[in-house]
């Protein structure tokens, strides 16, 4: 059974570059994508068009969105009592001190600059991978989740 | 009123007429009354002599001796003018022409000031007061005479104090108003001509709220409630800042300060009023600065975050991309794409730790609340941990000798302390490279920290453009970095008030010294921009 990713990220780029990782990487994969904080709510909540959308085993967050900004959308995750027990780690090119303390106070469950080069980002993408679907111990196998 | 005496050369006082048809007991009592006005007298305290209408003094007094200097006896008979030079005989017939009860009414102080002489020639001016006294001889005359010098030395000394206040008054370096308790303007100095462009003959008279419309009348019924002592206690400089109005009707901002002034007419009230237009453009000035300090600070925090996000981001995607295309295509195309690719794939991140150190550079902000008493010791303990890895692979020998307490930031003195032995260490070509640090006391009671190291070492042409940003003596093959290490060195020591600077000889290794305060001697860290040797 594949591991079901929600990328929220606008670069398509970096959408891709994040493709390319997982895969290289040969991990299964089910990668979503929503390309601003309004999508991704939508699809978290399966409203509409996403109204059949599964629930993500893990979350990846790029901060500047547009419409509903990174930092709005990990808010309303982790307020959502029904979202906030899924992973979300913020995935992003800043690293400003004040980007890294706020993620962290809205209860991100961890926070990764993007590395510049795609050998770096490859690796990180897989260590991510590695340590939410392997090593950590996940609700999803827990029976009364 | 005395009556006449009764002849000339009588030592009796003037008495009483006397009635031819008295009884004994009549006598008796005029005896009494005689006795009486004589001891009246010789008791006042002014000087009395009478004169008949020849000038002549017929009686006087023991007063009248005491302050002439005569005896008795020799004045008797004697011209009035021996003692009262001139002026009397005037005095005598203008005042023969007034009624006894005009005389009467005439008060001392409202009468007429003399020259008196003494025997010993000396003068005195006296005050002298004039009555008529009818008698058997005729009219006399009735002068008591007061010395009045103690009086003419007050009333000296009032002319020269208001000629020393007037004085003041001209030389004070501020317009000086002096308002009544109407709020009338009465005096005014040449400052406050030229301040607010009245002629002195102008402006007294005018009302106060002329010159400064608003607020002084309200200040001084305030003021009105206080103390003298308050008053005084009040400076300039702890004055009220008010609104002045020139003759043009042009306004301009003053400081003025208010003192009680005791006079004849009551109170006034001296303004002491500075001209504070110069002070105020220089505080709006400095307000401005520091305004487009903060906004240029503030901008300064955008450009880092637009440095480490926005202008991250599309070099990200031409590292990754060109990085990728590489990984997947070389030896597929041909050798020509395979080194387009390779520079492009090299070029990118280079970029990447330039706009990364900038940014460092531009983070070295100096925060007075982290300079602290910071052991130079533990920094440099930090600093080699952080270069553990580089110390291995070079097999450098990093030693240093007994280092002292400083009043630095520590995360920044770390960062120094970390910059130069990692020069140190890289810029070597033979065996192993040996770092010593070591602190010692400069001249002025701080401390010079030495980084001595054994590597290529530095020509003394670029021993100041070294520090440079970006500056770099060495092809990119050679030794890699982006030459912003001495740059942040340097941003960092001058900061803290210190300075940097480094003496070497090419193949004989470097010395880099910079100096720091001791953590006894915090004052005066902040010297500014000491340019570095």
């Amino acid at each position: 059974m594949p591991v079901i990713v929600l990328l929220i990220e606008d670069n398509p780029g970096d959408i891709r570059l994040t493709r390319e990782a997982f895969r290289e990487s040969g991990f299964a994969v089910d990668l979503h994508v929503a390309e601003d904080g309004v999508d991704a709510m939508r699809f978290l909540r399966r409203e509409g068009i996403d109204v059949g959308a599964p629930r993500p085993d893990f979350i990846l967050l790029d901060l500047n969105l547009p419409r509903k900004d990174g930092r709005e959308v990990l808010a309303i995750i982790k307020e959502d009592p029904n979202l906030k027990t899924i992973p979300t780690v913020v995935l992003t090119t800043s690293d400003a001190e004040a980007d890294i303390v706020k993620s962290y106070q809205l209860h991100a469950n961890c926070y990764i600059s993007k590395p510049l080069e795609f050998q770096r980002f490859s690796e990180v993408v897989v260590q991510i991978y590695g340590l939410w679907m392997q090593t950590a111990t996940l609700l999803r196998n827990c029976a009364e989740a | 009123m005395l009556d006449a005496p009764r002849g000339p050369g009588s030592l009796a006082p003037p008495a009483v007429h006397h009635d031819p048809g008295s009884s004994t007991a009549e006598a008796t009592h005029l005896v009494q009354m005689e006795a009486r006005y004589r001891g009246l007298f010789e008791a006042t305290p002014d000087a009395i002599v009478v004169v008949n209408q020849a000038g002549e003094i017929v009686i006087l007094n023991v007063q009248a001796e005491k302050r002439f200097g005569f005896r008795r006896d020799e004045l008797l008979g004697e011209k009035v003018t021996r003692i009262i030079p001139g002026g009397f005989a005037e005095r005598l017939i203008s005042d023969g022409m007034r009624t006894p009860a005009d005389a009467a009414t005439q008060q001392f102080g409202a009468g007429i000031e003399l020259t008196g002489r003494r025997r010993d020639g000396s003068e005195f001016p006296i005050e002298i007061m004039l009555s008529p006294l009818e008698g058997p001889e005729g009219i006399l005359v009735t002068a008591a005479i007061r010395d009045i010098s103690v009086r003419k030395a007050a009333d000296a000394h009032l002319v020269q104090m208001e000629a020393r206040y007037r004085g003041l008054l001209e030389a004070a370096p501020d317009a000086m108003v002096v308002v009544d308790q109407a709020g009338l303007i009465v005096l005014m100095n040449l400052q406050a001509e030229n301040a607010f462009g009245y002629k002195r003959e102008e402006a007294i008279g005018r009302d106060v709220t002329s010159i400064i419309p608003v607020g002084f009348a309200e200040r001084l019924v305030a003021d009105g409630m206080r103390s003298a002592q308050e008053l005084v206690e009040q400076q300039i400089g702890s004055g009220i800042e008010l609104i002045a109005k020139r003759r043009d009707g042009s306004e301009f901002p003053i400081e003025i300060m208010l003192s009680p002034l005791a006079g004849e007419h009551g109170i006034l009230v001296t303004a002491a009023i500075r001209d504070i237009t110069k002070r105020k453009n220089a505080d709006a000035y400095l307000l401005r600065k520091v305004e487009e300090l903060n906004r240029s600070n503030e901008e300064l925090g955008q450009f880092a975050y637009i440095a480490s996000h926005d202008l991250q981001e599309p070099l990200r995607m031409v590292t990754s991309y060109t990085e990728l295309l590489s990984r997947r295509y070389k030896g597929k195309l041909d050798s020509d794409a395979d080194e387009f690719m390779a520079f492009a794939v090299d070029g990118a991140p280079r970029k990447q730790q330039l706009i990364k150190d900038l940014l460092t550079y531009s983070r070295v902000a100096s925060d007075e609340r982290r300079l602290r008493e910071t052991s130079s010791q533990d920094a440099l303990a930090h600093a080699l941990r952080n270069l553990r890895k580089a110390i291995v692979e070079a097999s450098a020998h990093v030693t240093h000798g007994p280092m002292p307490m400083v009043f630095a930031d520590e995360m920044q003195l770390v960062q120094v302390f970390q910059n130069l032995i990692a020069n140190a260490i890289k810029y070597q070509t033979h065996g192993a490279p040996r770092v010593h640090i070591s602190a010692a006391r400069d001249a002025t009671g701080g401390w010079i920290i030495s980084v001595k190291d054994n590597g290529l070492g530095i020509e003394p042409q670029y021993f100041e453009k070294i520090f440079g940003m970006f500056q770099r003596l060495h092809q990119r093959d050679e030794f890699s970095g982006t030459g912003i290490g001495l740059a942040v060195c340097k941003k960092i020591i001058e900061q803290h008030g210190g300075r940097i600077w480094v003496t070497s000889e090419p193949g004989e290794g470097s010395l880099f010294q910079f100096t720091l305060t001791d953590s006894d001697k915090r004052i005066s860290t902040q010297t500014g921009d000491v340019p570095c040797r």
